[in-house]
C-alpha cells in the first residue's frame, strides 16, 4: 500500500486505524457508555439521513424509466436514459448499505452465531471485525478510484450529457469558499458528457458510511452489548 | 503444487469467513481479496472497484429495486384478504378443497412479486388461520404453503433470475418468459399432491362446504381483477415485447401505487415504510453483488473454472451427470445458503462448465432456480422454515418435516426439466424481441 497520501502532515492509515484506535482505547478509560450515547444518536441520524437519500434515488429510477418510456412512446429521444438510470442504481445501492446494516437487513450466515451465549457476543465481535476491516478496504479504494476518475477527467462511454453549472456547484463542496468565485468564472453553461467521478461520488460515501457504521457498531456491542438484530419478517 | 495449495487455501478462507457469520457481501470480497493476492500480482484493490463499479452501475439491474419495491407497496395491501375471498369459490369444489387456495393464492402473488418470503407472508397471514378454522389438518396446510411459496423464485417477477440474468450476462426477459410454463408445472404439482392426500386419507378431511350459487362465484371474484390487471400488464407487456423487465418493474410500480391507493390503504405511512423496505433489501441484494463481482475476477486468477471445466470435459461426462451432481451440489450448499447467495457464488465456477457441457444457460437458469427452491425449505437454514415459524410459533424442525414432500415434488420437477427442457426453453425462443 504504498499509496497512502498523508492528510493533514499524518499518513491517511493513521488517521483511519490508529487514531480511531487511541481515541477509543482513551474512551475506554473514562465512561464510555454516557460519552457515546451522544454519539451513537448522531451517527444513527447520518444512517438513516442516507437511508432516506438512497430511498429518494430509487424514485429517481422510477421517474427515469417512466420518462424514457414515454419519450419512447411520443417518439421524442431521451439521450443517455439508461447511463442515468444506471447512476441512480449505484447510488441506491451506496447509500443504503450502512442504513440496511443496521436495520440488520444485509444477510449472514447465523448458524455458529447463534450457537450460546459466547458465540453470540464474541463471534459476533470477530466477525465484524473481519466486515470492518473488508470494508475500509472497500472504501480506501473507491474514493481512490473516484480521485482518480477525477484526475484523469475520465468521462461517460455513453451518450449522457449534464450541464456544467452542476459540476460547478458539486465542486464547490470541495474547495474553499474563497476559491468559488473562480470556479463559477471558469464554468461555462454548455451540457457535457457526464463525468465519471460525479455518479462514483455516492459510491465513496457510502462506502465510508458503510465502513463507519461497521466500527461504530463493533464497539457499541464490546461497549453496551448492543447487537444488530436480523430484520424481522411480520 | 503451490496452485493447488493456494486453491485449498482460497477455499477454506471462503468457508471460514462465511461460516463465522461475516456478512455475506463482505465475505465474499474478503476471499476475493485473498485469491487476488495469492494468484496474481494485479493491484488488487483497484481491480476491485472497477469491477464492483462498472456492475453497480448497470442498466440490467435497476429492475431490482423497481420489482422488490412493488412487492413491499402490495405487501402492504389488503391484496391478501381480497385474493383469499376471490380464490376460495372456486377452489371448494376441488379434492383437497380450499387446501388449493395455498398453491393458486402463492403462484397468483409469485406473478406480481420476485420474493419467496414475500410471497409466502402475504398469502400465509390470511389462508393459515382460515384453513385452520375450517379443520384442515396442520401439516399439510404449513407443508403446501411453505412449498407454494417458492414459486415466488420462479415465476416471473423474479429476483433470483435477475441475479442469475445478471451474474451470467443473458437476457432477463428471456429468463422471465422460461420461468413461467416451469412454475405453472410445478404448481400443478403440489395441487396434485393435495390431490392425492385428499384420495388416500379420507379420514382426515374437513366437514364439506356448502357449495355457493356460481352467480356468487363470479362476484366474489370480483377481487381478484386486480391483481389480475397487474399480472397482465407486468407479464404481459414483457411477454408481447411491449416493454424491457426493468420498464415492465415500473409499470409495476406505478400499477401496485394505483392499486394501494384504490383500496384506500396507500398512506404516508405505508408508502415510506414500502419505500424504506425496499431501499433496504435492495442494498442487501447489491452488496452480495458487489462482492460476487469482485470474486468471480478473483475466481478468474485461479484457474480454478478452467480446470474445472477441463476436467469434466476430461472425464467425458455426460449433460445428464453433470446436472445430477450440481443438484447434489446445490441442496448441501442451499441447506446453508440463500438462492441469491448461492447463485452468485457459485455462477463463476459453474458457469464456464455448463457450458462446456452444451447445456443452454436460459434453461439452466430455470434449473438453478428448482433447486434453489428447495433451499428455502431444507434445515438447517432456510429462508421459509424462519418465516414460518414467526408465523406459526412451529418448531423447524416440525416445519421441515411437514414440507419434505414438496422438496420431493421439486426433485421430480428437475427430472421433469431435464426429461423435457423444451418446458423452459420454448417459451423464450417464440418470444417477440422487446425493443430498446
Amino acid at each position: 500500500m504504498g499509496d497512502w497520501q498523508p492528510v493533514m502532515g499524518l499518513p491517511l492509515w493513521a488517521w483511519i486505524f490508529v487514531a480511531p484506535t487511541a481515541l477509543a482505547a482513551l474512551l475506554w478509560a473514562t465512561r464510555p457508555r454516557t460519552l457515546l450515547r451522544p454519539v451513537w444518536r448522531i451517527l444513527d441520524a447520518v444512517y438513516t439521513g442516507a437511508g432516506v437519500l438512497a430511498a429518494f434515488f430509487m424514485m429517481v429510477i422510477l421517474g427515469l424509466i417512466v420518462a424514457q418510456m414515454v419519450a419512447r412512446w411520443s417518439g421524442v429521444t431521451f439521450p443517455g436514459s439508461t447511463a442515468f438510470a444506471g447512476y441512480a442504481m449505484a447510488a441506491t445501492s451506496f447509500f443504503a448499505l450502512a442504513h440496511a446494516l443496521t436495520h440488520g437487513a444485509h444477510i449472514r450466515v447465523s448458524i455458529l452465531l447463534n450457537a450460546n451465549a459466547f458465540t453470540r457476543r464474541w463471534l459476533n465481535a470477530a466477525a465484524m471485525l473481519v466486515a470492518a476491516i473488508t470494508a475500509t478496504y472497500f472504501a480506501r479504494f473507491a474514493i481512490k478510484t473516484n480521485f482518480i476518475s477525477e484526475m484523469l477527467n475520465d468521462r461517460t462511454q455513453e451518450t449522457d450529457k449534464v450541464p456544467e453549472w452542476l459540476l460547478t456547484a458539486v465542486t464547490m463542496l470541495g474547495t474553499w469558499p474563497w476559491e468559488w468565485g473562480d470556479l463559477w468564472a471558469r464554468s461555462g453553461s454548455e451540457w457535457v458528457f457526464t463525468p465519471v467521478w460525479l455518479p462514483q461520488l455516492p459510491m465513496s460515501v457510502g462506502t465510508v458510511l458503510l465502513a463507519v457504521a461497521l466500527w461504530d457498531y463493533l464497539v457499541r456491542l464490546l461497549v453496551d452489548d448492543r447487537r444488530i438484530e436480523a430484520e424481522s419478517v411480520e | 503444487m503451490t496452485e493447488l495449495y493456494a486453491t485449498i487455501i482460497f477455499l477454506f478462507v471462503l468457508f471460514v469467513l462465511l461460516g463465522s457469520s461475516v456478512w455475506i457481501g463482505l465475505a465474499l470480497m474478503g476471499v476475493a481479496w485473498v485469491g487476488m493476492e495469492l494468484f496474481t500480482t494485479r493491484p488488487a484493490g483497484d481491480a476491485m472497484i472497477t469491477t464492483i463499479w462498472t456492475g453497480a452501475s448497470s442498466w440490467t439491474l435497476t429492475a431490482l429495486p423497481l420489482f422488490i419495491w412493488m412487492g413491499e407497496i402490495l405487501y402492504r395491501t389488503r391484496l391478501s384478504q381480497d385474493m383469499f375471498r376471490g380464490l376460495a369459490p372456486w377452489m371448494r369444489p376441488l379434492p383437497g378443497g380450499l387446501l388449493h387456495t395455498n398453491i393458486a393464492g402463492c403462484t397468483l402473488f409469485a406473478a406480481v412479486s420476485g420474493s419467496s418470503a414475500a410471497t409466502l407472508t402475504t398469502v400465509g397471514k390470511m389462508s393459515i388461520p382460515e384453513l385452520r378454522a375450517r379443520g384442515y389438518p396442520e401439516y399439510m396446510i404449513i407443508g403446501t404453503l411453505a412449498g407454494a411459496a417458492t414459486l415466488g423464485l420462479m415465476i416471473p417477477p423474479s429476483l433470483t433470475l435477475i441475479v442469475y440474468g445478471v451474474s451470467i450476462n443473458e437476457s432477463i426477459t428471456k429468463l422471465f418468459m422460461a420461468g413461467i410454463i416451469p412454475g405453472l408445472v410445478l404448481a400443478g404439482l403440489f395441487m396434485a399432491y393435495i390431490v392425492a392426500w385428499h384420495l388416500l386419507r379420507p379420514s382426515e378431511r374437513p366437514a364439506r362446504e356448502a357449495s355457493i350459487p356460481f352467480a356468487e362465484m363470479l362476484s366474489e371474484s370480483r377481487f381478484l381483477i386486480p391483481v389480475l390487471l397487474l399480472v397482465l400488464a407486468v407479464i404481459g407487456s414483457i411477454y408481447a415485447g411491449l416493454a424491457t423487465a426493468t420498464e415492465a418493474a415500473a409499470v409495476g410500480v406505478i400499477g401496485a401505487l394505483t392499486l394501494a391507493a384504490a383500496q384506500g390503504s396507500l398512506t404516508w405511512a405505508t408508502f415510506s415504510a414500502s419505500l424504506m423496505g425496499a431501499t433496504r433489501t435492495s442494498a442487501m441484494i447489491a452488496l452480495i453483488l458487489m462482492g460476487a463481482a469482485f470474486l468471480s475476477l478473483s475466481m478468474g486468477f485461479t484457474g480454478l473454472p478452467r480446470a474445472l471445466a477441463a476436467w469434466i470435459d476430461e472425464m467425458g461426462l455426460s449433460p445428464i451427470t453433470l446436472i445430477a451432481a450440481l443438484t447434489v451440489f446445490y441442496i448441501i450448499l442451499g441447506m446453508f445458503l440463500d438462492g441469491i447467495s448461492s447463485v452468485v457464488l457459485t455462477m463463476a465456477i459453474v458457469e464456464p462448465m455448463v457450458r462446456q457441457a452444451g447445456i443452454d444457460m436460459i434453461w439452466f437458469g430455470i434449473f438453478v432456480v428448482v433447486v434453489v427452491e428447495m433451499a428455502q425449505v431444507t434445515p438447517p437454514i432456510g429462508f421459509n422454515l424462519f418465516v414460518l415459524q414467526g408465523m406459526t410459533r412451529h418448531e423447524i424442525g416440525y416445519i421441515s418435516k411437514v414440507s419434505l414432500p414438496m422438496v420431493g415434488l421439486m426433485l421430480l420437477m428437475v427430472v421433469i426439466l431435464v426429461a423435457v427442457p423444451d418446458l423452459a426453453t420454448w417459451l423464450p425462443e417464440n418470444l417477440r424481441q422487446a425493443p430498446g
